[in-house]
């Protein structure tokens, strides 16, 4: 599997510095999932909204945690057979009549 | 609690053992494939998730009789999935249950600001017909601290309201949506620091064989 390290971009160069410094950062990340699931107060969402226009970055980042909160909404899961839910009924009652 | 009732617990004079069974069968048959569900979410692996399974149901059979009616059955059964699997031994040793801060999720290269993973004008369910992207997703979620993990999963894998969260984990839907903002950013962070390839392309690094032949 690829490492972080070896991320195309980031090989030849450290990081881009933000425009923006690291507390501005973690200011705007903290507001981040109240912003996807629409939570935020109007004035907030449109002050985050003018920040992302700005920021190529943090419009990225926001695509990214959206596209991750979409993924965990769809994975899927297996499903039990028929024969295995009813073993389990069975011995599910055998161990509560066994006290 | 503002939900109401959808069925309430069974007529608490007659607590015969025909009857007791009766009201298990039917509590059993409505929310076994929900619970099976949430326990493989939560344990990733089949054989856990059944003992998960029986113990959330066995608990609920013992306490069916004090259940009040005054949640959803399936908020009741959440809470007594979540508390038996807290109770469950951490199979794999050393797992940490720290706290997650914000600080450790700012990137800190350009290539992290973005998932390096084929979902680009696929539907979800078409991006996740991709194996290597639902086990690096499972792996993800696995590798969460349990308590950030069971927050996610009841919050945007079963869909349950942060109030609803809440009354299952017992936090007040701040520290609901705070647990779960930190639990997003993981993950988004584990998947951002996979290169996932297009499954045609390559697995595990080398070319796939025609798949008829």
């Amino acid at each position: 599997m690829v490492k972080r390290a070896t991320a195309q971009s980031a090989r030849q160069k450290p990081a881009r510095p933000h425009r923006h410094g690291k507390g501005r950062c973690v200011a705007v990340l903290r507001k981040l999932s109240a912003y996807i699931d629409d939570e935020l107060p109007g004035t907030l969402c449109a002050e985050l909204r003018k920040h992302l226009g700005g920021c190529p970055n943090c419009e990225e980042f926001v695509a990214s945690l959206r596209q991750t909160v979409t993924l965990c909404r769809h994975q899927p899961t297996p499903s039990l057979s028929a024969t295995e839910r009813a073993r389990m009924r069975d011995q599910i009652l055998k161990a509560a009549r066994a006290r | 609690m503002a939900i109401t009732a959808t069925k309430t617990g069974p007529d608490r004079s007659s607590a015969d053992s025909s009857h007791t069974t009766a009201s298990f069968d039917t509590l059993y048959r409505d929310h076994v494939d929900l619970m099976y569900r949430f326990a493989t979410r939560l344990c990733g692996e089949s054989e856990a998730a059944k003992d998960l399974v029986q113990e959330t149901f066995l608990n609920a059979y013992r306490g069916y009789k004090a259940f009040r009616g005054d949640a959803q059955v399936s908020t009741w059964l959440y809470t007594i999935a979540s508390r038996a699997c807290m109770r469950m031994r951490r199979k794999r040793k050393g797992e940490p249950d720290h706290e997650l801060s914000l600080e450790e999720f700012i990137p800190t290269s350009d290539g992290e600001f973005r998932l390096q993973i084929p979902v680009e004008g696929l539907s979800p369910e078409e991006a996740l017909q991709n194996k290597q992207l639902r086990q690096a997703l499972d792996q993800a979620i696995a590798k969460l601290p349990k308590k950030y993990r069971m927050v996610l999963i009841l919050r945007d894998m079963e869909g349950l309201s942060a109030k609803e969260v809440g009354s299952v984990v017992g936090l007040n839907e701040r520290a609901v949506k705070s647990r779960l903002h930190r639990a997003r950013l993981f993950v988004r962070r584990e998947l951002s620091a996979r290169g996932i390839a297009e499954p045609e392309e390559t697995h595990n690094g080398h070319r796939l064989t025609h798949r008829g032949a």
